[in-house]
Order: structure tokens, then C-alpha cells, then sequence
């Protein structure tokens, strides 16, 4: 369990509290004026200037001395903030983790609050000008996606049932896109998307600048050497470079600190060699998130 | 001591932008050719335009700490609009 789940999860991981995806939380929260704010100006967050900086070239600003250092400290305040005046624009408290498909299951079959919509992914749009209808947004995020047409998808239905959501997942999840859920605003819960790393503006930041966009799962994977038959189709389909196939072995091994636990790899071994096990079992893995 | 500097990487908004002749919204080729996709396609920051469809957008290099000098997205797009350069 990370420090979110210490604070927001009532005992256990902080997406499986049930009050994290109430109306209630959401209206204490002027989550419906965030999120318009925040949607409205969702391609921008990279360009807009934060106390004088925007995020053009960052990975040259991050190594500068001092400034750097300082920029650091901001930028992951600012995802992480939980203070009442937090910018929507720029995303301040708007952060999320992982999860395997499992996980996603539960939510959107008992958590997450209704309306369900699922729309063409931003991250995508943004970073690669693809619309591909993959992110199941719900609960006050639905009505303000709602009205913003870029994001709707043409010839498709995007209001979805319970059922069909789970359905989706299901399919972008074998298809080798990662699962996340997403704080918007923490600790508002309201959306599970289907990533891309770095297609991801989340993945890109935490993967390429280090900053703490997303964390990864609760999970890790295990590969068990007698049933892996070196066919090497996981290696394949992990984003992160976590596996690699060592001829002379005759089976997979996995680097463990690049290894984000999405569980993605799982659907393409046909010798059942793989499994997901909670992140706190593998000692070196302890509280890395 | 200062950093290395990023590759330069620039696209002529008279070819391809807001007022261009182009609408980067219809082409997106250089985000797409662009291995490490360091290009961001948005609105320009500060034009009043409307909040719910805009309609005046452009792309810019964001991460461009990345770009590895391949020059793919030169040589795909249509306008000529983007250079590459370093030092
Ligand atoms: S090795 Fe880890 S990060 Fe890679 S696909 Fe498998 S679970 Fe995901
Ligand atoms: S030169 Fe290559 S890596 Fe650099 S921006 Fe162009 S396509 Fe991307
Ligand atoms: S390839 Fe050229 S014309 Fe096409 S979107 Fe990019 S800059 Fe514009």
C-alpha cells in the first residue's frame, strides 16, 4: 500500500473505498467547476507557463542546477496537492496508479459511480493525434466530457452500461493497453483508462522525467521458470522492457524495478507461466511505487 | 556546469498552425512519425476562441530533450513547415 492508501483508502488500497467515488465527495469538492476547467483546457497543460515555466523542454530544465531541483519539488506538489485552491488547469491533484485487470473489473462493476461513458483518449489525441475511443470515464466527469465534442466519439456508443464496460476493458486490457484509475481531483475517483506508454501524458512524465504521475500497481510479476517455455510472446507485449528472454536459460527473466505490475504480459503466455503477486511479497520492491 | 542542450526543433506556423494553410488537426503526420512523440497538438495559449469546440490549433515540440535527430517528421511533412538542428 502506498501513502495514498494511508490516507484515503480506509484500511485497504485507496480505489477500492467506495467513498472515493461518491456524489458527495465529488459536490464537497467543486468537482464539477475542476473538471470543466481542466477538460476545457486539457491540451494545454503542457504549454501553459507555471510560475513561469512550461513544460517545453523539460528534460533540459530538470538538469539545470538549482532550478531544476526546485522545478522538481513544485511539479510533484502540484500533481499531488490536496489544498483547496488547486488549478485546474494545470492538473494539480490529478494523479493516478496502475492496476491489473482484476482490479479494473471490481470498479467498474461495484464502484464507480454512474454515469459510465467511455470517449476517445486525450492522451493519445495530444501526443499522437489518434482518436481511439478507449478511456471509461464516470460518475461528474461523464457530463462534462459530455459536452465537449472533440472528445465524443462519431459512430459509436458512448454512454455504456455496467456490463459493457467491463466488456471494454476487458478487450483494450487484452490487446496489451495498461489499466489505470486516476484521482481527479484527489481524492475523487472518476476514470480508468487504457494506456500507451508514453503515448500516456501521465507515463511520459513519471517515465522519461520521473515525476510521480502515476505509480505503479500493487503487483509485481512472477515468472515460474518450470512452466515458462522460452516462446518469448510476453516480452513482447511489456512497455516498460521488464522481460527479456535469455536463449541459453530457456526461459524469461524479469528486471524488477521496471517491471509496473499492469499485468498486461499474463495475456500473452499460453503456459500459464506467469502471475501477478502483491508488490509488498518481493522484498526489494517494498514501498517502491 | 549547464545541461546539454536539447535538439531545436521548430515548425513555421505560417504553413502549418492557427493560420496556416493547413489545420494540423486534419494531417497529424509528424506526431505520428516521430518515434519518442514529442510533439503536443493544442490550442494556442491565450486566443480567445470557443471554450467547448475550438477551432484554431497547433502542434508544438514539448519533449524535445528526446528527440533523437532522426528527422523523420522533416522528412514527412507535407508543408516542409518543421526543422531540425543542434549543436
Ligand atoms: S513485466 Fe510487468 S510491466 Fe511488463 S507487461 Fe508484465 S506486468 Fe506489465
Ligand atoms: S528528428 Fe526524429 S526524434 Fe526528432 S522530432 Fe523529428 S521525428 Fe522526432
Ligand atoms: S506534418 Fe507538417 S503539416 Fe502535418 S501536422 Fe506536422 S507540421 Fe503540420
Amino acid at each position: 500500500m502506498c501513502q495514498w492508501c494511508m490516507k484515503h483508502g480506509a484500511g485497504g488500497k485507496w480505489y477500492m473505498n467506495a467513498k472515493n467515488y461518491s456524489n458527495e465527495l465529488a459536490d464537497s469538492l467543486l468537482a464539477r467547476e475542476y473538471l470543466t476547467e481542466q477538460w476545457r483546457n486539457f491540451e494545454n497543460i503542457y504549454i501553459r507557463k507555471i510560475m513561469g515555466f512550461s513544460s517545453i523542454d523539460l528534460g533540459y530544465k530538470l538538469q539545470m542546477p538549482i532550478i531544476g531541483k526546485l522545478l522538481k519539488w513544485n511539479a510533484e506538489k502540484m500533481i499531488h496537492s490536496d489544498s483547496k485552491n488547486r488549478k485546474a488547469v494545470r492538473g494539480d491533484g490529478h494523479f493516478g496508479q496502475v492496476i491489473p485487470l482484476e482490479d479494473a473489473k471490481v470498479i467498474l462493476g461495484n464502484l464507480a459511480a454512474e454515469p459510465i461513458i467511455e470517449n476517445y483518449c486525450m492522451c493519445r489525441w495530444m501526443q499522437r493525434g489518434i482518436k481511439e475511443c478507449c478511456c471509461i470515464n464516470f460518475g461528474q466527469l461523464s457530463g462534462v466530457i459530455e459536452k465537449l465534442p472533440r472528445f465524443i466519439p462519431q459512430n459509436l456508443q458512448y454512454k455504456i452500461s455496467r456490463e459493457e464496460a467491463i466488456e471494454r476493458i476487458e478487450k483494450h486490457n487484452k490487446r496489451g493497453y495498461i489499466a489505470s484509475v486516476w484521482f481527479q481531483p484527489v481524492p475523487y475517483i472518476n476514470a480508468i483508462c487504457s494506456c500507451e506508454n508514453p503515448e500516456c501524458g501521465g507515463m511520459r512524465l513519471r517515465s522519461d522525467f520521473g515525476l510521480h504521475t502515476v505509480y505503479k500497481s500493487e503487483y509485481a510479476i512472477k515468472v515460474n521458470p518450470d512452466k515458462c517455455q522460452a516462446c518469448g510472446m510476453c516480452v513482447q507485449k511489456c512497455q516498460f522492457g521488464s522481460l527479456k528472454l535469455v536463449p541459453s536459460l530457456k526461459r524469461v527473466i524479469v528486471d524488477p524495478m521496471k517491471c509496473w505490475g499492469c499485468g498486461i504480459c499474463r495475456h500473452a503466455c499460453k503456459h500459464d507461466a506467469l502471475e501477478i503477486v502483491p508488490r509488498e511479497s518481493i522484498p526489494g520492491l517494498r514501498g517502491i511505487y | 556546469m549547464f545541461p546539454k542542450k536539447s535538439p531545436k526543433v521548430t515548425i513555421d506556423y505560417a504553413k502549418c498552425g492557427e493560420h496556416g494553410k493547413v489545420d494540423p488537426r486534419d494531417c497529424t503526420k509528424c506526431m505520428k512519425a516521430c518515434d519518442p512523440a514529442i510533439f503536443i497538438i493544442h490550442e494556442p495559449v491565450g486566443v480567445e476562441q470557443d471554450p467547448i469546440d475550438p477551432k484554431q490549433w497547433r502542434i508544438t515540440a514539448v519533449w524535445t530533450s528526446l528527440c533523437n535527430k532522426c528527422l523523420k517528421c522533416v522528412e514527412v511533412c507535407p508543408e516542409k513547415a518543421i526543422s531540425v538542428s543542434w549543436s
